[in-house]
């Protein structure tokens, strides 16, 4: 009988249950900060005491309340995150850290930030690229947001406590690489639904916790024998934005066992890791501007140069998923976007020019950022599955 | 005010023969000032594919150029523009090798040395800069637009970082054009544009203060069709000045005699934000109901005008000028708590300062730049100011979504909500 | 619209119902096709092989296989017209473009959210407009000219259309302007499979001529209709389906027909 609270089970558990373990936590005197996305960098947040807590919408919950700020055409997923804290669905956060990473969260953290009263707020900004300036840039951005911190906790935000939680969290991204060792196989040892659990449980959890919960889950998975996915014939990578909901997953794991997740709720923030430099800081801006696969952020082939060529562009921007794609063996990609996503949306020809010229089937696909867009999105999928049956 | 509009077409159609002739050539966004004196100084024919899509869809050739986007396979819901050039630069390099389509209209756009994108404001304006790569082998140069928090903008230190980012980015992108042209800038001639821009600008600030007198002096129409020669720097820079200067004087001379802009001025209304480019002749129909549009659009607007004098570096001026466009109004936002302090914000301001009875909002299908503020800054003025406002839809490429007479048809109901806060706005102790 | 098709191995039709949907369409795939098997004089265990498809076919408790309608609409309309390579369902409530070789999807796009581009489009203005939806190709034969018509939005399109009414444009000029508006959005669709003939259109719009002119007009091709528009994902399924079973028995497999009941969806199938 599994135990529910270990493992695979409780990371399922976490996962319906997201908000139970920050509310226990704040009840017993903790702060809980959210963030809706992972540019922003949590090891400052672990580094004080904070709990950070990864906020998503629900596409079960109509928007309703949102419209009195934000217009119908424009990204439902923040759409949903601003009603949902409209309806004060997140009434345990002390506080949230948003970043300008694209337009739709830039505009919706102002609104957040004026119509409702966290007790805590602050607005990072990003730069549009990589270059040496922006990257100091960045590390500006963190500084501030160092200050504000610790004016908001009253404490310090140490060399050393930063280096401690770095280290807390690359362990993280170490042990999130090791889980996704176990997708390597045919079948995978474990599902992509599950390891969506396991992702946003994470991302609900101190980091320590969140650890713990890791080593339960690979010792769980690498001593399996009963319980796995079945084998199926496609090896599937997800690229998206965000796929935040399970029902999602389970219509990709129909026909296909989804051996990778390139996007905010699978692989994307654990790429890389903080190099532990004498400033901690400025490796913490280094790997957030380097190691986040986002589309977001502008990189070029040859950048600054005079010259540029096509092939060499998107190598420069994909040639990581091509490693992917040879070491889990995928063989067919699914972009799949909600409808408005202005940043991803530009890539989808040049991206899938490239997964041409590696070799693998691909498809874009929209969907709306609600429970009625799953039936249309089982179509598509499955038609997408027999096209390359 | 016409002369300017006179120099801008000169100027546009120079640069098409330039263009025809070989001149090198850069696409560029909207870059508020950053890029543009760079541009300017080195001799380069600028192409601001924004504005040609909008040509393209006031001639009615953008249809064609959507199609081969949407065969490319780009989503339907990027940014009409957007979607329009890649089409024509999938027609022109796939099809024609390199050669402007016959039926471009205006001389088309060449195929560009480089292409100069900005983050300011909109995602789209890199992305699709970017996602040219895949027509054409032309490098890409992102212009950094912070964007700041409004009251982060105010810990210590947080705007000399931006200033820093702002000027060693200006001169990375200095070098880059030196390497790609094989000139050298000419950093005298470089100070003096600069110093020409503010000014320019500066006086056209001013112009538009005097928009504040009642009756209004000026309209809309005359904003939109001068703002080019400010706002991209259009034509020969001394010139443009001496019109600006002119421009105040004339307005100045109708504020002192109380000579408005429309006959009889019944309303002063704010507008926001994209305006309809082909139908300006609908400003002229509710100019006849006494409709007098005295203050518009934040993203078009010359920056308040601050004190550059003790800033010797000129690539610091262009950066804190530059700047100064969207952080402008932080100072007062901060005071009023609206963290929107970039394109939300400033409305209040405009319509308290311009004293206007109701706001004209035009969100746009396929542009959600210039639209997701909008319902927000609805709520703001009637909120804070008691001023109402009236939506009318349109979209930047599919023009015929903007129906002239169904927005003429609300302006009766819109004048009784306006006379009706009028009396909102009198108990609230407000002035107008 | 829910239907059944029942063919013989050798491919020949037994026997077509069409009946309507409606919100009880779990419960109704029972009943359809147990007229099917009436009008073929058969009983359900002499079925070899079941596939459902369409956006009920979840709901269809005695289907041995569920595909999606995009394969199976290839598989029939390749069945009638061999040199297929776009093919274009336009249906009540949505429309699909595939990309066909040799019988099999390689490619594909839908609208599956929008009125506009589909029957509901043509059958809200025609009530606006007083006319039969069936009518409507003929009036459009009448038309000289095409009123121009948003094709972006159903509900605005019938204000438009009301106006250009009042001012006194013709009625079959405006149908015209109707079915231009459906023709270029579904065009639109299509448009990012690269478009190559031999075109088929198929689904209950297929049956208005003046859409198919329309269409002829934006896709500068021709578009050929089959007989019978309606039925072609019923007819690919019902080939999918004997190919299916010829598979299973070649591999020596029994197909499960005695284990299957003719009775309806409830929430625990």
């Amino acid at each position: 009988m599994p135990n529910d609270s270990r493992g695979l089970a409780k990371a399922k558990q976490v996962y319906q249950e997201r908000s139970r373990r920050a509310r226990q936590l704040r009840a017993e005197g903790s702060r809980v900060i959210g963030y809706p996305c992972v540019y922003v960098p949590v090891e400052m947040l672990s580094a004080l005491g904070l709990v950070p807590y990864r906020t998503y919408g629900d596409i079960r919950e109509p928007v309703t309340e949102a419209d009195r700020a934000l217009p119908t055409s424009f990204c439902p997923f923040m759409r949903s995150c601003f009603d949902c804290a409209l309806k004060a669905k997140d009434d345990f956060l002390d506080g949230m850290v948003v970043a300008h990473s694209c337009d739709p969260q830039e505009k919706t953290a102002r609104l957040w930030e004026s119509y409702v009263g966290y007790p805590y707020f602050h607005f990072m900004d990003v730069p549009g690229t990589v270059r040496p300036e922006a990257v100091e840039y960045f590390g500006g951005q963190l500084s501030d947001l160092k200050a504000t911190l610790e004016a908001f906790t009253g404490q310090e935000l140490t060399v050393e406590r930063l280096r401690s939680a770095i280290q807390f969290h690359n362990e993280q991204r170490a042990l999130v690489k090791e889980l996704y060792e176990l997708t390597k196989p045919a079948p995978p040892l474990v599902s992509g639904t599950e390891m969506l659990q396991v992702v946003k449980a994470l991302m609900s959890l101190p980091v320590a916790e969140g650890n713990d919960l890791l080593k339960e889950v690979i010792g769980e998975v690498q001593g399996r024998t009963t319980g796995g996915p079945e084998l199926k014939p496609v090896r599937l990578l997800v690229w998206s934005s965000t796929l935040d909901d399970v029902a999602i997953m389970e219509i990709l794991e129909s026909g296909a066992n989804v051996v990778m997740d390139e996007g905010c709720g699978g692989m994307r923030a654990y790429r890389g890791e903080v190099k532990l430099t004498d400033e901690p800081m400025d490796g913490l801006a280094r790997h957030y501007m380097d190691d986040i696969t986002c589309a977001r952020t502008f990189r070029q082939g040859a950048d600054g140069e005079t010259t540029k060529e096509y092939s060499q562009d998107l190598e420069k921007r994909f040639g990581y998923l091509k490693d992917v794609v040879e070491e889990w063996s995928i063989n067919a990609a699914i972009l799949l976007l909600v409808r408005y996503c202005d940043p991803f949306a530009f890539e989808v020809p040049s991206l899938r020019d490239y997964f041409d010229a590696v070799g693998i089937p691909s498809i874009y696909i929209e969907y709306d950022y609600a429970e009625g867009a799953l039936a249309p999105l089982r179509t598509r999928v499955e038609a997408f599955f027999e096209t390359i049956g | 005010m016409y002369p300017l509009r006179a120099k801008v077409n000169e100027s546009y159609l120079k640069s098409v023969e330039a263009m025809r002739a070989g001149k090198p050539t850069v696409w560029a966004m909207l870059n508020w000032y950053y890029g543009d004196p760079i541009l300017k100084a080195m001799d380069l024919e600028v192409v601001y594919p924004e504005n040609y899509g909008a040509a393209l869809a006031a001639t009615g050739f953008a249809q064609p150029y959507l199609e081969y986007a949407d065969a490319d396979g780009f989503p339907t819901h990027l940014c009409g523009y957007s979607r329009a050039t890649l089409g024509y630069t999938s027609k022109m390099m796939r099809e024609l090798g390199g050669e402007i389509p016959a039926e471009a209209p205006l001389g088309g756009m060449p195929k560009p040395i480089f292409l100069m994108a900005s983050s300011a404001v909109c995602d789209a304006r890199y992305k699709w800069f970017q996602a040219l790569g895949r027509y054409m082998d032309v490098p890409v140069w992102t212009l950094e637009s912070p964007m700041p928090g409004v009251k982060e903008l105010f810990l210590e230190g947080a705007r000399e970082r931006m200033v820093e980012l702002g000027v060693r980015h200006l001169e990375h992108f200095v070098a880059f054009v030196e390497r790609i042209t094989g000139r050298k800038m000419d950093w005298d001639r470089l100070e003096e544009t600069v110093d020409l821009m503010i000014e320019v600008n500066r006086v056209w600030h001013e112009v538009n203060e005097l928009r504040k007198a009642r009756p209004c002096p000026m309209h809309s129409r005359d904003f939109w069709s001068a703002m080019p020669a400010a706002l991209f720097m259009m034509g020969d820079l001394r010139d443009s000045l001496r019109c600006f200067q002119d421009m105040y004087a004339e307005v100045k001379a109708r504020v002192d005699n109380g000579v408005g802009a429309i006959a009889d001025e019944k309303y002063r209304l704010v507008f926001a934000e994209l305006p309809p480019w082909h139908s300006l002749g609908f400003f002229d129909r509710l100019a006849e109901r006494g409709w007098n549009f005295v203050v518009e659009s934040f993203g078009y607007r010359p920056p308040i005008p601050l004190d550059l004098s003790g800033v010797g570096n000129t690539l610091e001026r262009i950066t804190r000028f530059g700047l100064q466009t969207f952080v402008g109004y932080y100072e007062d936002a901060r005071d009023e708590h609206v963290p929107a302090g970039a394109l939300a914000y400033p409305y209040l301001k405009y319509a308290g300062e311009w004293k206007c009875d109701g706001a004209l909002l035009h969100p746009l299908i396929s542009c959600r730049s210039a639209s997701t503020h909008l319902p927000y800054v609805a709520s703001l003025l009637r909120e804070r100011l008691k001023v109402p406002s009236l939506i009318m839809e349109g979209d930047i490429v599919d023009l015929r979504l903007f129906d002239p007479e169904d927005a003429l048809a609300r302006a009766e109901p819109f004048e009784e909500s306006m006379q009706h806060y009028r009396g909102v706005r009198r108990q609230e102790g407000l002035d107008w | 619209m829910t239907k059944v098709l029942l063919t013989d191995v050798d491919g020949k039709v037994l026997s077509v119902v069409k009946g309507p949907t409606g919100p009880e369409h779990r419960r109704l795939a029972n009943e359809v096709m147990q007229r099917a098997l009436e009008q073929a004089n058969l009983q359900l265990d002499l079925v070899s092989y079941v596939v459902a498809t369409g956006y009920g076919r979840l709901n269809v408790p005695f289907a041995d296989r569920r595909i999606t309608e995009l394969t199976c609409h290839a598989r029939g309309v390749y069945s009638l017209f061999p040199h297929v390579k776009t093919a274009i369902d336009i249906g009540g409530q949505d429309a699909k473009c595939m990309k066909v070789s040799h019988g099999r999807v390689v490619n594909f796009a839908m609208n599956d959210k929008c009125a506009a581009g589909t029957g509901r489009f043509l059958e809200v203005i025609a009530v606006a407009l007083g006319v039969k939806v069936e009518d409507m190709g003929d009036i459009s034969l009448r038309s000289r000219k095409k009123v121009h018509v948003s094709n972006l939005c159903t509900v605005f399109a019938r204000q438009e259309v009301v106006a250009r009414l009042s001012e006194g444009e013709k009625l079959e000029d405006i149908v015209a302007g109707l079915h231009d508006a459906v023709a270029s959005r579904v065009v639109g669709l299509a448009r990012t499979l690269r478009i190559e003939p031999d075109v088929v259109l198929t689904g209950g719009v297929a049956k208005n001529n003046g859409i198919v002119r329309a269409m002829q007009e934006h896709l500068r091709c021709e578009v050929l209709v089959p007989e019978d528009p309606l039925i072609t994902g019923a007819l690919g399924a019902a080939i999918l389906a004997k190919d299916l079973w010829q598979e299973s028995v070649a591999r020596g497999e029994r197909a499960p027909t005695e284990l299957r009941r003719l009775k309806k969806a409830t929430f625990f199938t």
